[in-house]
């Protein structure tokens, strides 16, 4: 092999280890990847797909069925739904992500330190997460909520509050199990830190289970920012959300069942992205190793 | 001069009552350049002395007694003493090649961990050491190879792998815990040529854990026999061998099965070795000891001087010495 050669052979025996080609990509995966792919391409840029301006009120057009002007019809102010629905994957994308992302990174950080150290640290923090779990996590989040005072950025406080734990405890398991192996031993022979061993070497090794309860737990994120939207805990109107929409709509369920039935589908299929990717990343992860 | 000196080292897990002590004041030395064998059955201490020399028992274990290397005490020394110990000039090489490397890493990220945290080497340099350390321990196409995988690896070119990580930072004594014994037999003998090449070549010395005595007679310069926690005898390979001065050590080689011209019946010592809460007073062998008797039955045998030069922990040395070698 020439000298010039060399690197590039060692990048492309980089690349086939790393990735699998996209025609060994577990279907979920890219299934997942599509659904969240085009829903996070609305949500950075609503303004390219709704129609219409999602707050601006039309007294000539209220509670209209679906029809060609507003294919998912009009609420009770004349709002196109269509267009609201848009406009909601900006929020509603924001809380799967925000609502969840200081949960894994604190949760996982947590669980990786406890794990490794075990002994009383171990002990002291079941405890917490058993205190945690004991409350329904929904009345758990409102009562913070409430205290707080509504709005989206009181519920990610609410939720990062509480939601760590569950990441914890994922983790902390894992670790326990990865610190026994022969390699935690080796590092430790190497005379590498515990902070090194732990991020390093346990935590890469550990953190599948958590990615792939990241993944439920956004969707369950937007279940929830939708739940506290309708009990107008969450995003207060008139701003575009799901939760916020389907509240709007429940007094119209009989004459414009349209109002709540799109928004709802927004959220089933968003959430059925969530799950795709969590299922097809399980798989993808499992086989890698 | 030696360059290790261990004294009265001790091992224990667990507390009060149920405590249990995995190895008992064991004492030994290893010269500069020396390989020393510890050998014995499964729990007869052996891998748990090797580990304790770096305090790296797992949860609820505890040494106490002397560690001495380049004047300081290992037993005693503190966290940040101790990892700049580790590594860097006391390596440690394990038995399972299959699990003892990162899965998820490539080699080339763990070879260079080891240089990063013990050697000044950065960027360019510290690349090529990688690849000179995978051409040191005999994996062809060492460029390509540093980017793969753990899992592309066979056992034998893990546990190379694995010896070129532990003698990154080129230390001066490497403790092997059984390397060869997940391997086959041929790749088993590339694994031990190959320790004993680095030996020579870096200068250093090995404490190697076996319970296969051919391997000891192949590569070591001395040997230590641990029966039930404690060394029971001690000496150079040739002497041991020669004229076994323990009843555990001469029943030990002859379970070793021959390739004579006769077929024969495979010796093996009676019994199995005591489990670590219910050790027989006096001489922990005596239960399966020929030439036990009273006060085998009541005394432990210190480890001293019994025939020539050679220590042994045993009351009857002598007459077991003058049976000669089973071998």
């Amino acid at each position: 092999m020439s000298e010039s050669a060399q690197p590039e052979a060692a990048d492309a025996a980089r690349r086939s280890v790393r990735l699998p080609r996209p025609g060994h990509l577990p279907l979920p995966f890219i299934g997942g990847a599509l659904i969240l792919g085009l829903s996070v391409f609305v949500a950075a840029f609503p303004g390219l797909f709704a129609p219409y301006d999602p707050l601006a009120f039309d007294y000539n057009a209220v509670l209209q069925g679906p029809s060609a002007a507003h294919p998912f019809g009009t609420d009770n102010f004349g709002r196109d739904v269509l267009s609201r629905v848009i406009h909601a994957y900006t929020i509603d994308m924001q809380i799967a992500i925000f609502a969840t992302i200081f949960p894994f990174v604190f949760g996982t950080a947590v669980g990786a330190l406890v794990g490794y150290a075990g002994g009383i640290a171990e002990t002291i923090f079941g405890r917490v997460v058993d205190a945690v779990i004991t409350f329904p996590f929904l009345v758990l989040v409102i009562a913070i909520v409430s205290v707080l005072g509504p709005g989206l950025g009181n519920m990610y406080i609410a939720v990062g509050l509480v939601g760590w734990v569950f990441y914890a405890r994922i983790t902390a398991a894992e670790v326990r199990v990865q610190k026994r192996l022969d390699y935690a031993d080796a590092g430790r022979a190497m005379g590498y830190t515990h902070a090194r061993i732990i991020f390093r070497h346990l935590l890469p090794n550990a953190i599948t289970p958590a990615i792939v309860y990241w993944m439920t737990d956004m969707a369950l994120a937007i279940l929830l920012g939708s739940s506290l939207g309708y009990l107008g805990l969450g995003a207060q109107p008139p701003a575009a959300e799901w939760g916020v929409q389907i509240a709007e709509a429940k007094n119209f369920m009989s004459t414009a069942w349209w109002m709540g039935v799109f928004p709802g589908l927004a959220i089933v299929v968003t959430g059925l992205g969530f799950s795709l990717l969590g299922d097809g990343l399980a798989e993808l992860l499992r086989t890698r190793r | 001069m030696s360059l290790l000196r261990v004294r009265d080292l001790t091992a224990t897990f667990g507390a009060g009552a149920s405590r249990l002590t995995a190895v008992n004041r064991v004492s030994f030395d290893v010269a500069q350049g020396e390989v020393l064998g510890l050998v014995g059955e499964s729990g007869s201490g052996k891998s748990v002395t090797l580990r304790a020399l770096l305090r790296l028992l797992p949860v609820g274990g505890a040494v106490s007694g002397r560690v001495e290397w380049e004047g300081r005490d290992l037993v005693t020394a503190g966290d940040r003493e101790l990892r700049a110990v580790r590594g860097r000039q006391i390596s440690m090489i394990f038995q399972e090649p299959m699990t003892s490397l990162n899965p998820v890493l490539p080699v080339r990220v763990q070879i260079e961990e080891n240089l990063r945290a013990h050697t000044g080497l950065r960027g360019r340099a510290r690349t090529a050491r990688a690849k000179e350390l995978l051409d040191l321990v005999g994996i062809p196409d060492a460029g390509r190879r540093l980017d793969e995988f753990p899992h592309q690896f066979s056992g034998g070119m893990r546990q190379r792998v694995m010896i070129a990580i532990a003698l990154a930072s080129e230390p001066r004594l490497l403790l092997a815990d059984e390397p060869t014994t997940a391997l086959d037999v041929t790749i088993q003998d590339q694994i031990l040529k190959l320790i004993l090449d680095l030996k020579d070549q870096l200068g250093m010395s090995v404490v190697l854990v076996t319970h296969d005595l051919g391997v000891v007679a192949e590569t070591c310069d001395r040997m230590a026999v641990m029966y039930a926690g404690r060394i029971v005898e001690t000496g150079s390979v040739t002497d041991v061998f020669a004229r076994p001065a323990h009843a555990y050590t001469a029943g030990l080689m002859a379970s070793v099965p021959r390739a004579s011209a006769a077929r024969s019946v495979l010796h093996s010592i009676e019994g199995t070795p005591p489990q670590l809460d219910r050790v027989p007073p006096g001489c922990a062998f005596h239960p399966r000891c020929r030439f036990a008797t009273d006060i085998c039955r009541r005394d432990v045998p210190a480890l001293e001087p019994r025939v020539g030069e050679r220590l042994s922990a045993c009351h009857h040395a002598d007459a077991v010495a003058a049976e000669g070698s089973p071998v």
